[in-house]
């Protein structure tokens, strides 16, 4: 790079540029706090028992949820819980979701990172907590053995029996 | 002494008949008016023993007057039961003090004769003059006795004395006195009093002996005069009198006295103990004045003579922090307790706020003094309603006044209050010794309205509270005369804007525009009256409060008819349609049993009721619950209103009958029967029920914190709660009464709550 150039006029519009999106996600921030507002409300009003999500502390981006797992499956009256974090840019890119509790499943890694294409490429604005919780409540019953994460889990699920002994094994409620 | 070359004997024999006293046993001559005799002065000045027979004489008297003169004159001090005697007491015991105090003063005159013969210059007790040097010794011997219960005589001298020119002062043809309650022209008094204050002050004695007792006394006079001018009435200014009387009374009384005053320096004293008395009296009224204060407060504005003395004495007095403190005190235990009715509270607060304005216009005072008042009536739950009704109810009431009186405040808090820069000159600090709170930062207002609405904080609440009782009004009065709801509704409209009052002139609007309709619908030709004529009050939920939730089912003919006017609706509104509340209205009956007929007008549930015993003569509270869709707790309350009249029996249990003729024309009325007073219920939904319905709202924010989160202290729910559940203004739960709503929960086992923390049942 040249070095005799007039530092101030090439940082200028940069700060500029800068200043800009700031303000551009604070407004956004907004939007986005409303957002999450509405769909806690929604989530505390809605009569479904077996999801739950809030936030976990002053932080209304960062949210605790549980889901109940589903009725005749092997997951039947297990708790688990999961982290939700949420991008500024929520609703737009999906939520981060993680299980907490450790989660015997083909489609769930040992560090609880979720294969679920929702979150990933088939995200849209359209779902929302609730859907998301939803979707994995589903996963969890019937999942992906075509592209597992935890092949031990993808190769055992055919056997119920032997399945249910590891995923017991390794639940443990937090 | 024996000194054979001069004639002791004879020396000391001339000495002695000059100076008596220092004979023994000492005596002195009741009248000893001779001056030395000048062979004595000789002799003593030949011995050169002036000096030594001058200290010899001095001793010689203080003697006398240690052991004989002073407890004597004492000995008039012992307290006696004899009230009446008191005052010659004291008159004869200062007589015989200076009557022997003028026989030492005679000796003192031929010491100082000697002195001068003999060139002696020493002073004696540092006083050059001997009188002096007598008044000393005289005031030294005196006071190194003084009794203990000494003061209640002279007290009691100086008392009559003062009462007496008191009662001169006030009535000019008393004939008696009222020193010696004897006929005036027998009475002494004031010659005997003129005499013992001449002679105390000849001997230098007014201020070392009753100077104390005096102030006592004055001080003790003058609180004991305002308390018996002031008691109980506040309609009248004294400050004026008041000075005036000390002037008259005291004042010239106490000039009479230190007239003879031989110390020269009455007129500075007299001055010095004027100005002393003026800020007693000040000091003494204004407190007096402060401890009334809330009684002051009470009876404004018939007070307000006293409340003008009052603001008169604080620049002069130092008893600002002590007003605040006996104010703040009498307001707590005669004001904010549960005893005394909230509107009671509202009427003092607002005569506080005048009273107080009146007493310091700048407000600092008034917002110190009614912080607690603030903080209590935030407490209590009625005070909106309260505050509200009192604003629009008819008749003489100080809100309603402050309403219509309105200069057109705007009761924001957002708008910046002009600080006046146009008269910035006037501006004057706030005074220092008011106790600054921490508020002060906010403008202060002197609105009464305003200072009520800032109780909450906030308007919405009023609004709210108003927007119910309007409600209420228009459903309860059933007329569509508004004029009087939209007079204050505009007068509201000043205070709080436009549109924070929006809802209830959609309200009013809804009101006029349901009498069109029923116009409307009554001309309409499709549509037709048979039997029941009915008019409907047709209101817009979104803006109306919510009703209280009550389930009836109509009875047929009724609802028939309600679908008809439902259809002419439809057809005149077009895509609107009407939604039914059965159980709010009025019914006109006209009722004709078989040996009378009633005319009244009763709520729909009554009406039914009756309707139904129209089509059977009997009904089992069961099946009349059952067809009517009403609890049969309920159903029974409002059957023995049509018992009260006398229309329905229950002639066996649960089994109600129509009766058609009065059995027994005195017994026609049941007393056990409770009658429910329907008209006092309030068709909206009461405060508690949407309180109710808030915490349920809450209840299930708190179980998704719970299931998430497992366990939470009772702050941190609260703090969620306030992130992210509360909206708007009204949606608030304090911590304690989460407290309560949590504990509750606990004892319905939907909660456990262990080491402070609250988690969810498994």
């Amino acid at each position: 790079m040249a070095q005799n150039f007039n530092p101030f006029v090439e940082q200028m519009p940069e700060n500029v540029k800068q200043a800009e999106s700031s303000k551009k996600v604070s407004n956004d921030n907004h939007a986005v706090t409303k957002r999450l507002h509405k769909e806690l409300m929604t989530l505390m009003m809605s009569e479904d028992k077996s999801i739950s999500a809030f936030p976990e502390g002053d932080n209304l981006f960062k949210w605790v949820g549980t889901i109940m797992g589903p009725k005749d499956t092997v997951y039947d009256n297990l708790k688990f819980k999961l982290s939700l974090q949420f991008p500024n840019s929520y609703p737009y890119t999906a939520p981060v979701v993680k299980f907490i509790t450790p989660c015997f499943h083909p489609n769930v890694d040992t560090s609880g990172n979720i294969c679920l294409d929702i979150l990933k490429e088939k995200w849209s604005a359209l779902y929302d907590v609730r859907t998301i919780l939803l979707s994995i409540q589903a996963l969890l019953g019937e999942p992906n053995i075509s592209s597992p994460l935890n092949t031990t889990a993808a190769d055992k699920w055919k056997k119920k029996d032997e399945y249910k002994k590891l995923l017991l094994e390794s639940y443990k409620e937090v | 002494m024996n000194n054979p070359s001069f004639d002791y004997k004879a020396a000391w024999a001339t000495i002695t008949q000059a100076f008596p006293i220092l004979q023994s046993p000492p005596s002195l001559p009741e009248s000893d008016f001779e001056t030395v005799p000048f062979e004595a002065v000789n002799t003593i000045k030949l011995l050169n023993l002036a000096e030594q027979i001058q200290g010899l004489v001095i001793t010689r008297m203080e003697e006398r007057l240690r052991k004989d003169i002073v407890p004597q004159f004492w000995s008039h001090f012992k307290k006696t039961d004899h009230d009446s005697a008191t005052f010659r007491e004291f008159h004869d015991a200062v007589k015989f003090l200076y009557y022997n105090y003028m026989k030492l003063d005679l000796i003192m005159n031929k010491l100082i004769v000697l002195r001068e013969a003999s060139n002696v210059a020493k002073p004696v007790y540092n006083h050059a003059c001997l009188h002096e040097a007598l008044k000393l010794i005289v005031k030294a011997v005196l006071l190194s006795q003084l009794p203990v219960d000494q003061q209640w005589l002279i007290l009691s001298f100086y008392e009559k004395a003062l009462k007496r020119q008191d009662c001169e002062e006030e009535s000019y043809g008393n004939e008696q006195c009222c020193g010696c309650l004897q006929e005036q022209y027998v009475c002494q008094c004031v010659e005997m009093f003129q005499e013992t204050n001449k002679k105390l002050g000849k001997m230098a004695l007014l201020e070392p002996l009753v100077g104390q007792s005096l102030t006592d006394l004055i001080y003790n006079y003058i609180q004991a005069h305002i308390q018996k001018i002031c008691k109980d009435s506040f309609d009248t200014s004294h400050l004026e009198s008041l000075e005036k009387w000390l002037q008259s009374v005291i004042i010239s009384w106490l000039k009479k006295i230190y007239y003879y005053d031989c110390a020269n320096r009455s007129e500075r004293f007299i001055n010095e103990f004027d100005q002393k008395l003026i800020s007693y009296l000040y000091n003494a009224y204004t407190k007096i004045r402060i401890d009334q204060l809330f009684n002051i407060i009470i009876e404004y504005p018939d007070s307000l003579p006293a409340l003008e003395d009052l603001r008169l004495c604080l620049p002069k007095t130092d008893l600002k922090p002590h007003l605040t403190k006996t104010l703040q005190k009498a307001m707590e235990t005669r004001l904010l307790h549960p005893g005394v009715s909230t509107s009671d509270v509202l009427t003092a607060y607002v005569a506080t706020i005048r009273s107080l304005r009146i007493l310091d216009p700048c407000g600092l005072l008034l917002e110190t003094i009614t912080q607690p008042i603030h903080r209590y009536l935030r407490s209590r739950e009625d005070t909106i309603r309260c505050v509200v009704s009192s604003l629009t109810e008819e008749g003489p009431n100080d809100l309603a006044e402050e309403l219509v009186r309105g200069e057109a405040v705007q009761v924001d808090e957002n708008t910046p209050v002009d600080d006046g820069v146009e008269d910035w000159e006037t501006w004057t600090p706030d005074p220092v010794d008011g106790v600054t709170s921490k508020t002060s930062g906010l403008p202060r207002t002197s609105d009464i309205i305003s200072m009520l609405v800032n109780v909450y904080g906030s308007k919405e609440l009023f609004v709210n509270e108003y927007r119910t009782l309007l409600a209420d009004r228009l459903l309860s009065q059933y007329s569509c005369d508004t004029e009087k709801e939209i007079r204050y509704l505009e007068l509201l409209k000043l205070r709080f804007g436009d549109s924070q009052l929006h809802y209830c002139e959609v309200m009013l609007k809804d009101i006029a525009d349901s009498k069109r309709i029923n116009q409307h619908i009554k001309q309409d030709l499709n549509y037709s009256e048979d039997d029941i004529p009915m008019s409907a009050m047709i209101v817009s939920a979104q803006f109306w409060p919510p009703f209280k939730d009550e389930k009836l089912e109509l009875h047929k003919r009724l609802a028939k008819q309600m679908e008809k006017y439902t259809s002419a609706f439809e057809t005149l509104k077009g895509s609107r349609t009407l939604c039914w509340k059965t159980h709010l209205g009025i019914v006109d009956l006209e009722i004709e049993l078989a040996d009378r007929s009633l005319s009244l007008s009763v709520s729909p549930v009554h009406a039914t009721i009756l309707m139904h015993f129209q089509d059977h003569k009997s009904w089992s509270l069961d099946a009349l619950s059952k067809v009517m869709h009403v609890p049969s707790t309920i159903l029974r309350r409002k059957l023995s209103f049509w018992q009260s009249h006398g229309v329905i029996t229950e002639r066996e249990p649960d089994v109600f009958h129509l009766q058609e003729e009065q059995e027994n024309k005195e017994n026609n009325l049941q007393d056990d029967i409770v009658v429910e007073d329907y008209e006092s219920e309030s068709a909206m939904a009461s405060a508690q029920d949407q309180r109710e319905e808030e915490l349920q709202t809450f209840w299930s924010y708190i179980l998704g914190m719970l299931m998430n989160l497992d366990t939470l202290p009772l702050e941190r729910i609260h703090q969620m709660l306030k992130m992210f559940a509360f909206q708007g203004p009204t949606i608030e739960c304090n911590i304690q009464e989460l407290k309560v709503f949590l504990d509750r929960k606990v004892r319905e086992h939907q909660l456990i709550y262990s080491n402070g923390l609250y988690r969810l049942p498994k």
